[in-house]
C-alpha cells in the first residue's frame, strides 16, 4: 500500500516537474513570474483534444500540440513581456501582464468548451495494467515515466553542453555581458518561452489523460503547486525543480492517503511558508539567489 | 437623484467594497511590500463576523470591530516571516498564505461551514455606511500619506537601500503596512458579509485577488485616488458595454495588460501627477515673473 502511493505519487510528481521545469526556466533566465503558464498548460489539453476528436491520431495530436503551446509560450513573451522588460524593473508589471495573459486564455478556453468538463474519447490511450513487484502500475504511468525521465535528460544535456544552452545560462547570468559577447539575449528568450509552453502543453495532456478530465480552470492548482516547487527547489533551479517535484508528488498522495484530504493544501503550503522561512533560496538553490535582503 | 441611486445601488455598493479592499492592497504596494495577502485579510474579516454575527450575542458593531483587529494582528503576525523576503518571493509567500486560509475554511467544516460557507447573517450594512466607512479609511489614509510615516513609506518603494541608509527601520515599517493592509482588508471583508447575506470560500479565491489587483493596477498604487478610479471604470465598464459583461474575466486581463504596459503608473495616479506637475509649473513662472520684475526695479 506504501510502495503502491509512494509509485503513484512519483507519476503524478514527474508531471508536476514537466510543468515547473518551464516555469523554472523562465524565471531562472529573466527574472520574471509566469503566471501564464498555468493556462498554457490548459491549453495543451485542449488542443490535444480537439485535435484527437478530428480525427488525428493521437500522436501527433500530442506533437501539434506541444508546437502550439510552444508558439503561444512565444506569444505571451512578445505581448506581455517584452515592452516591460526594455523599461526594466520589470519584476512587478510582469507578473501583472502575465495574469492578464492567463485570464484572457482561460475565458477564451472557457467560451470554447461551454464551460463544459471534457473528456478524451474512450481508447485514446490502450488502459493495460501490469503487477510489477506486488506493485499496480498502468502502461500510461509506465509512459508519463519514460517521456519525462527522457525530456529532463534531453533538457539538462541542452543546457550543459549545447552552445544554445551555453548563450542561455549567459544570458540568465548577465544579459548586458552576454549582449557584448555577441549573444542575441531575444532570441535566447523566444527559446526558453518555447521550451517552456511546450513542456507545459505536454503536461496538460498528460495530466488530462492520467485524470481523463480537461475543463478551463485546470491549470489553476498546477500553477499553485509550481510556485510550491520552484520555492521548494530554488527559483530558476533545474534540478531543485525536478527533486522538489518528485517529493511533492510523493508528499501530496501521502497526505491523500494517510490524513484528511481537506488538510493537503494547507500542508503544502505550510509547507512552503515553512521553506521561505528558515531557507528563502530553496533547499537546493543558489545561496548567492535575490530571496531577501534589499532590493536592487 | 434618489431614482439614479435606486437604480444603481447595487453597482454602488460593490464600487464601495472594491474600493476598500483596492485600499488595503494599495497600502502594501505603497510601502514596497509586494503582497497579495488582501484576499486573505478579507476572508479572515468576513468569517469572523459572519461567525461572530450568526452565532453569539456580539453586537454587529463590536464583530465588524473584533474582524479588523483579528485580521490586523494577522497581517502583523504574517509580517514578520516575510521580512526577510523581497519581490517574487513576497509575492509567492503571501499567495500561499492565502492558500493556507482558504483550505483551513473548507477544512473546518463544523466551525465554518465548509464548501456552502455560512448564510443567514443579518444584512446590516447599506451605501451610507459603505460610504462613510470608505470616507473615513481615506482620511486616515490620507493623514497617514502626509506624515512622516507616509514619506517613509514612499522612500521604501522608491529605493529601499537609500531609505535603510537613511535610518530607516525597514522591518518596523513593513509591519506597520502590513497591519494597516490586513486591519484595511478585514474591515471591509467584515462589512462584505454583512451586506451579502451568505458568504463562501472561493469567494475570496484566485479571482478575488486578480479583481483587487486589477483596480488598484489600473487606477494607481500610490495616490487616493488609484482605488477610486480603478475600481470606478472596473464598475462602469460592463454597464457601457453589455458585450464586453459576458467576457468580463477576459476584458480585465486585456486592461491589465494595456494599462501596464502603456500607463504603468495606473489612471488615477496619471491623473494626481498631471495636476502635481501644472501646479509645480505654474509655480516656476510665477517665481520667474517675481525675479524678473525684482530685476527691473533694481535695474532702473
Amino acid at each position: 500500500m506504501l510502495t503502491q502511493q509512494i509509485l503513484n505519487g512519483l507519476v503524478s510528481g514527474s508531471v508536476y516537474a514537466l510543468f515547473s521545469l518551464g516555469f523554472t526556466l523562465i524565471f531562472g533566465v529573466q527574472k520574471l513570474l509566469n503566471f501564464a503558464h498555468g493556462a498554457t498548460f490548459m491549453a495543451g489539453a485542449f488542443i490535444a483534444y480537439y485535435c484527437t476528436i478530428n480525427g488525428l491520431p493521437f500522436v501527433m495530436a500530442i506533437g501539434f500540440s506541444m508546437l502550439a503551446t510552444g508558439l503561444i509560450a512565444i506569444l505571451i513573451d512578445l505581448i506581455a513581456f517584452r515592452a516591460l522588460r526594455k523599461r526594466g524593473n520589470a519584476e512587478f508589471p510582469a507578473l501583472v501582464s502575465s495574469i492578464g495573459v492567463d485570464l484572457i486564455l482561460v475565458s477564451i478556453a472557457q467560451q470554447v468548451s461551454n464551460t463544459q468538463v471534457l473528456n478524451f474519447p474512450f481508447g485514446t490511450f490502450p488502459i493495460q495494467f501490469y503487477d510489477v513487484f506486488g506493485l499496480r502500475i498502468s502502461l500510461l504511468q509506465i509512459v508519463i515515466l519514460g517521456v519525462v525521465a527522457v525530456l529532463v535528460t534531453a533538457l539538462i544535456f541542452y543546457l550543459k553542453k549545447t552552445t544554445f544552452g551555453r548563450q542561455v545560462r549567459a544570458v540568465a547570468t548577465n544579459e548586458r555581458a552576454a549582449a557584448l559577447l555577441g549573444v542575441n539575449a531575444q532570441s535566447v528568450y523566444l527559446q526558453t518561452f518555447f521550451i517552456a509552453g511546450a513542456l507545459a502543453g505536454l503536461a496538460g495532456v498528460l495530466i488530462g489523460l492520467l485524470f481523463n478530465s480537461i475543463q478551463f480552470l485546470m491549470g489553476e492548482p498546477y500553477m499553485l503547486r509550481a510556485f510550491v516547487v520552484v520555492v521548494i527547489g530554488g527559483l530558476g533551479s533545474v534540478q531543485g525543480a525536478i527533486i522538489a517535484s518528485l517529493m511533492l508528488g510523493v508528499a501530496q498522495s501521502l497526505t491523500v492517503a494517510y490524513l484528511p484530504s481537506g488538510l493537503t493544501d494547507a500542508i503544502i503550503f505550510g509547507l512552503l511558508f515553512l521553506v521561505l522561512l528558515v531557507r528563502p533560496n530553496g533547499l537546493f538553490g543558489d545561496i548567492n539567489a535575490v530571496a531577501g535582503g534589499t532590493r536592487q | 437623484m434618489i431614482q439614479f441611486y435606486l437604480a444603481y445601488q447595487p453597482i454602488i455598493d460593490f464600487f464601495l467594497l472594491a474600493v476598500g479592499f483596492g485600499y488595503s492592497q494599495q497600502i502594501a504596494f505603497r510601502a514596497g511590500v509586494f503582497s497579495i495577502a488582501t484576499a486573505g485579510f478579507a476572508a479572515i474579516g468576513s468569517y469572523c463576523v459572519a461567525i461572530l454575527a450568526t452565532r453569539t450575542e456580539v453586537p454587529i458593531f463590536m464583530t465588524v470591530i473584533l474582524a479588523t483587529l483579528l485580521a490586523a494582528a494577522v497581517g502583523g503576525l504574517l509580517a514578520l516571516p516575510l521580512a526577510r523576503l523581497r519581490g517574487a518571493f513576497q509575492a509567492i509567500a503571501t499567495l500561499a498564505f492565502v492558500q493556507i486560509i482558504l483550505s483551513l475554511l473548507l477544512y473546518g467544516e463544523g466551525f465554518t461551514g465548509g464548501a456552502l460557507g455560512i448564510v443567514g447573517i443579518p444584512r446590516e450594512v447599506n451605501t451610507w455606511i459603505l460610504l462613510l466607512v470608505v470616507a473615513v479609511t481615506m482620511y486616515v489614509l490620507w493623514n497617514i500619506g502626509r506624515s512622516g510615516m507616509g514619506r517613509v513609506f514612499n522612500a521604501l518603494r522608491q529605493e529601499e537601500s537609500v531609505a535603510s541608509s537613511l535610518g530607516v527601520n525597514i522591518g518596523k515599517y513593513h509591519i506597520i503596512a502590513f497591519i494597516l493592509s490586513g486591519a484595511i482588508g478585514g474591515l471591509f471583508g467584515g462589512l462584505q458579509s454583512l451586506y451579502t447575506f451568505q458568504i463562501e470560500p472561493h469567494n475570496y479565491g484566485f479571482a478575488f485577488i486578480v479583481n483587487i489587483l486589477t483596480v488598484v493596477i489600473l487606477g494607481g498604487r500610490t495616490t487616493l485616488l488609484g482605488p477610486i478610479m480603478g475600481a470606478l471604470i472596473m464598475a462602469l465598464l460592463p454597464e457601457i458595454a453589455r458585450p464586453l459583461a459576458e467576457n468580463r474575466q477576459a476584458v480585465n486581463g486585456v486592461i491589465l495588460i494595456l494599462v501596464i504596459t502603456f500607463l504603468p503608473n495606473g489612471v488615477g495616479d496619471e491623473i494626481v501627477f498631471w495636476f502635481r506637475r501644472r501646479k509645480q509649473a505654474r509655480q516656476q513662472r510665477k517665481r520667474a515673473s517675481e525675479k524678473e520684475a525684482r530685476d527691473a526695479v533694481t535695474s532702473s
